[in-house]
């Protein structure tokens, strides 16, 4: 009676599929302090693990004795380079091709590095047995300065690269040198520059700062050896990697590797790689024949597992005397630290910088990258970002107002003149990327009108005449950014990390009842997965979204992925999703058939069900199929109704938007407040809005956080400062501004589903928005640029270097 | 890390030398100090007790003395370990003006560099907290070195002497450097002084207060649940 009633809206809305803005599911146990994280996870007979790390950033080690530690109750091992090297475990291979100490080799190469791992009984005890090995150092000479790691006479930093000049990537110009990368035409854009009415050039630096998620990288290692099988829990944003990489290392076979991801409390990027803390878990296990436990504390995550940016690019611009565009020439001095264990595809060892053309009809380019190492931790992963993307939106987000400003032009009027038009998608890039679609111009007007882009210009003309006169302290910035995101790796052509080509996968089973269970090769660690792929296969298939339960991360069950990080989440799994469900639906449709007695081909999909063409009383429902799927197929049709899909996508997705920050600068005390703060993402189809709504939040946040202050320093020693919550910013609700989203949608044309990914554009747009501001306050004064991060100090300097504190 | 300071002493400039050189007195001025060995006339060790919030240790210093000029000046320098706490080297250099015939400027400059854990807590608490430290450490010593005009006045009387020292023993060590007058005796003083300003000046450990450490207690240690 009650279905009779039901409207087709009621029938979709029942759903809760892509468009929706269904709540949370995740958030249940969340919000009740029921996650399940690594720590959570007790296992009988459980020890614990922890390192003695260098005091020094560059030392040889004279001696390492652990005696006393050994004799303290409750300690059960000590592990040393010696300890590993039978094993061939005291250096590891990175993602990047290098290779890096999992134990000090005789030599520190960074503070804090790993020397030696301590099991105990507890975590106190660990604790108190580390203060107990005494290491004696002898200190060799510091390079914290990727601008002098190149020097003639400067020490080298990898003796075990010693006469190596042939990196993983390439040749190697100096003993410090790890690569050089270039792309694009060199001399067309050399000639550009010859021949250009105006040229710009600045050093930007973006400062090295870390992913920092709350919940720190941590693992659980248990070896059975009666049954040779390893267990590895661990906050792993791609486990399936790891469980091919721990089988690499340790020789054991890859179908007796259990690696299980649980809740992840945050990983932007963080929780890519392999670290020491996983090897040594993994070895001690062995050794001990107990489950050994690793957590870092939060000094630890920050000054030793993988930092995000220090990229240090001299940008050039060359345009018309009316601003048109005509090259851009970028070297990028990029600081690896150590060892080189950036996360990024193999034959990417800049990322995809190669974005760095941003949103812009460039005829030419020609980009440079050198690595370097340094005393400084390894890593270069992607904080909340594409490879690299984030600098590149940095590098010609920047680049752009300072053309504008030398120019004298608005700088948004510079970017809408400057736009890839609509009609020239596919476009190819100078830089080789073949962008999908785009529609800017829509976007900008859009976004200028909202936030009254003209008024605030004038506003901004008067209270400068105000500042000239002297009847104000206060400046003003309206920060302008557009940036182009390269997201989704990747296509198996050109991406792919250790060998694995960079596909994701799903697997879809429907069971007679018509409810589901999927499992994908992605990893939440925060993004709402089991919301959001729920959802596309509800409407993919007409099955509510609450009668699926989606799993990820454990490795013995879910197909094989890469795992979640650089947005490719939706671009790739998000596929694969689709893709799995529409296996499921071709045979659905036979059955319907045969269920209806008619040809599959007078069927038509109907919200949750199939139904007669023509004749939408007969029909049969995805669940009534489910059934009939199990118990009465077609002849010869092999009962079941389930599907797994490996999805190779044939491009990135390219999602853009539009921000603009206005801000309001005290000269006086260096404050910046952020008067507004407006985000119109376009990332093609909208699966959840109330989750991109959330994300977008967040990576604006994070993107204030790089912006106005967040960052790990060194000092001429070497020490990491201020690598704790008590100096590296994390913005709570009270400093966090505002934030006002918008949208258009310009869906990806071949993405099954026409979604592009949305998580990392905020801190990829969001950051140049604030520098923008920043820097436009200070225009009229006369500054073309000020390094980040801006917090109250260093605005306070740029200003009183401006002299207007006279 | 950086501090340049000065301190006036209510005592005569020859007493502050002295006191400045005399290894009871400076045991019993810095903060945490366990030990304080003299190990020649121009250099000793001490091992210093310090806690800052989640990191504590025990500082071993070695601290070698130069260009001696009684009473006016000396440069100090050194270094102290404290295992994975950190480390800590540097130099000082110190210098007495005489400011009437009863009160002495001590002036101090310190350039220390510090290393490990305990530069990772931030410069903002390695400064704080490193002139707190110097100011425990002055106002002990004034306090050892300021009954010292009354008791110079008094040694005439042998009984007054003998009060003197009951009521203030650990005065005798300087009284002793005072009167002895000798380099040898002066020189060793002087390095204690030396430690005093590389533990407590350059390590700046200890002392902090609890209020200040909390946070960042919580900072470090919150990724541990307990359970």
């Amino acid at each position: 009676m009650n279905e009779m009633v039901i409207t087709r809206e009621q029938r979709e809305a029942r759903l809760e599929g892509m468009g929706c803005k269904r709540k949370r599911v995740e958030d249940v146990r969340f919000t009740q302090g029921r996650g399940n994280y690594v720590d959570d996870i007790k296992m009988p007979n459980m020890v614990h693990g922890d390192f003695v790390r260098s005091q020094y950033a560059h030392a040889k080690i004279v001696k390492i004795d652990a005696s006393k530690a050994k004799a303290l109750p409750g300690v059960i091992a000590v592990l040393t380079a010696e300890d590993l090297k039978p094993l061939g475990l005291h250096w590891m291979p990175t993602l990047a091709g290098d290779v890096q100490a999992v134990l000090a080799d005789g030599k520190v190469c960074f503070q804090n590095q790993e020397i030696a791992f301590v099991v105990a009984e507890n975590r106190y005890i660990t604790d108190d047995a580390i203060q107990l090995i005494e290491v004696e150092y002898e200190e060799l000479p510091v390079v914290v300065d990727p601008f002098q790691s190149m020097a003639p006479d400067a020490p080298v930093l990898r003796p075990d690269l010693d006469g190596k000049m042939t990196g993983a990537h390439g040749p190697r110009k100096h003993h410090n040198h790890i690569f050089e990368w270039t792309i694009g035409d060199q001399s067309a854009t050399d000639l550009a520059f010859e021949t250009a009415d105006v040229t710009v050039k600045e050093m930007l630096s973006y400062h090295r700062t870390h992913p920092s998620p709350l919940e720190t990288c941590q693992c659980l290692a248990s070896f059975d050896k009666i049954k040779g099988e390893l267990t590895v829990y661990g906050t792993f944003q791609a486990p399936h990697v790891i469980r091919t990489v721990a089988s690499l290392l340790s020789k054991i076979p890859e179908h007796k590797i259990h690696v299980i991801a649980p809740d992840i409390g945050g990983g932007f990027g963080n929780k890519v790689g392999a670290y020491a803390g996983y090897i040594c878990s993994i070895v001690a296990t062995i050794v001990t024949g107990v489950p050994v436990k690793w957590v870092e504390d939060r000094m630890e995550n920050l000054s030793t597992t993988s930092f995000a940016r220090d990229y240090h690019m001299t940008t050039e611009i060359a345009a018309t005397k009316d601003g048109k565009v005509t090259g851009l020439r970028v070297h990028v001095l990029a600081d690896h630290g150590a060892f080189d264990a950036c996360a990024d595809p193999s034959k990417w060892p800049a990322g995809f910088m190669n974005i760095v053309t941003g949103s812009y009809d460039f005829p030419t380019a020609h980009l440079a990258v050198d690595g370097v190492y340094t005393n400084k931790a390894p890593g270069g992963v992607a904080y909340r970002c594409s490879f690299r993307v984030t600098e590149a939106a940095y590098c010609i987000e920047r680049g752009m107002d300072i053309l504008a400003q030398k120019l004298g032009m608005d700088p948004a009027d510079l970017r809408l003149k400057n736009f890839i038009r609509r009609e020239q998608f596919p476009y190819q890039s100078a830089l080789g990327w073949e962008y999908d679609s785009g529609d800017y111009h829509t976007a900008m007007n859009k976004a200028m009108e909202a936030i009254s882009y003209r008024a605030l210009r004038a506003e901004q003309k008067a209270k400068q005449e105000a500042f000239r006169r002297g009847e104000t302290r206060e400046i003003m910035g309206i920060g302008v950014s557009f940036f182009t995101e390269i997201v989704g790796a990747g296509p198996s052509k050109n991406c792919d990390i250790l060998g694995v080509a960079m596909f994701d996968s799903a697997e879809i089973r429907i069971h007679p009842t018509g409810s589901i269970i999927a499992r994908m090769g992605s990893k939440s660690q925060g993004q709402g997965h089991e919301t959001t792929w729920a959802q596309i296969i509800a409407t993919e298939l007409g099955i509510p979204a609450d009668d699926i339960m989606i799993e990820e991360g454990n490795t013995d069950t879910a197909p094989y992925g890469l795992g979640t990080y650089g947005s490719r989440s939706t671009p790739v799994a998000g596929a694969a999703i689709a893709m799995a469900a529409r296996k499921i639906k071709n045979k659905a449709q036979m059955i319907a058939a045969h269920l209806l007695e008619v040809s599959e081909y007078d069927l038509e999909w109907d919200i949750d069900g199939f139904r007669v063409k023509g004749n939408p009383e007969r029909s049969k429902t995805m669940k009534e199929i489910a059934w009939a799927s199990y118990n009465s197929p077609p002849p010869g049709l092999e009962p079941g109704l389930e599907a797994v899909n490996y999805y190779d996508p044939p491009n990135m997705t390219y999602p853009f938007g539009a921000y603009f920050c206005v801000m309001d600068i005290d000269v006086d005390t260096g404050v910046a407040k952020i008067r507004r703060f407006y985000a119109l993402d376009d990332c093609g189809t909208r699966i959840n809005p109330m989750i991109i709504e959330g994300q977008v939040h967040g990576g604006l946040t994070e993107a204030f956080a790089i912006a106005m202050g967040q960052e790990i320093k060194y000092d001429e020693l070497g020490n990491v400062v201020g690598a704790s919550f008590m100096d590296f910013f994390i913005p709570t609700a009270v400093e966090t501004p505002h934030w006002e989203t918008d949208h258009t949608v310009t869906p990806s044309p071949h993405h099954p589903i026409g979604a592009k990914g949305v998580g990392e554009s905020p801190n990829v747009g969001g950051v140049p928005a604030f520098s923008n501001a920043v820097n436009d306050a200070f225009g009229f004064l006369g500054s073309t640029h000020i390094q980040m991060p801006h917090d109250a100090w260093r605005v306070w300097e740029a200003a009183k270097k401006l002299g207007v504190h006279a | 890390m950086q501090m340049n300071a000065s301190q006036p002493i209510a005592a005569p400039r020859s007493v502050v030398w002295a006191g400045l050189n005399d290894p009871d007195v400076l045991r019993a001025c810095i903060p945490g100090c366990e030990s304080l060995e003299l190990t020649s006339p121009t250099e000793m060790t001490a091992k210093v007790k310090l806690k800052v919030g989640p990191v504590s240790a025990s500082f071993s210093g070695k601290v070698t003395l130069s260009d001696l000029d009684p009473p006016n000046s000396y440069k100090i320098s050194g270094e102290g370990s404290g295992g994975i706490a950190g480390f800590a080297k540097g130099g000082a250099e110190v210098r007495l003006e005489e400011d009437g015939p009863d009160a002495t400027i001590l002036h101090y400059s310190v350039d220390a560099q510090i290393g490990g854990k305990l530069a990772q807590l931030g410069s903002r608490l390695i400064d704080s907290t490193a002139k707190r430290l110097a100011g425990e450490f002055f106002e002990k010593f004034a306090a050892e070195l300021a009954p010292a005009p009354e008791a110079i006045a008094e040694t005439a009387d042998p009984a007054t002497e003998a009060e003197a020292d009951t009521a203030k023993p650990a005065s005798k060590g300087w009284f002793k450097g005072l009167f002895g007058g000798k380099a040898e005796v002066v020189a060793p003083l002087i390095l204690m002084a030396g430690l005093g300003f590389m533990l407590t000046h350059a390590c700046c450990l200890g002392g902090a207060s609890a209020s200040a450490m909390d946070p960042l207690a919580m900072a470090i240690c919150s990724s541990h649940s307990a359970g």
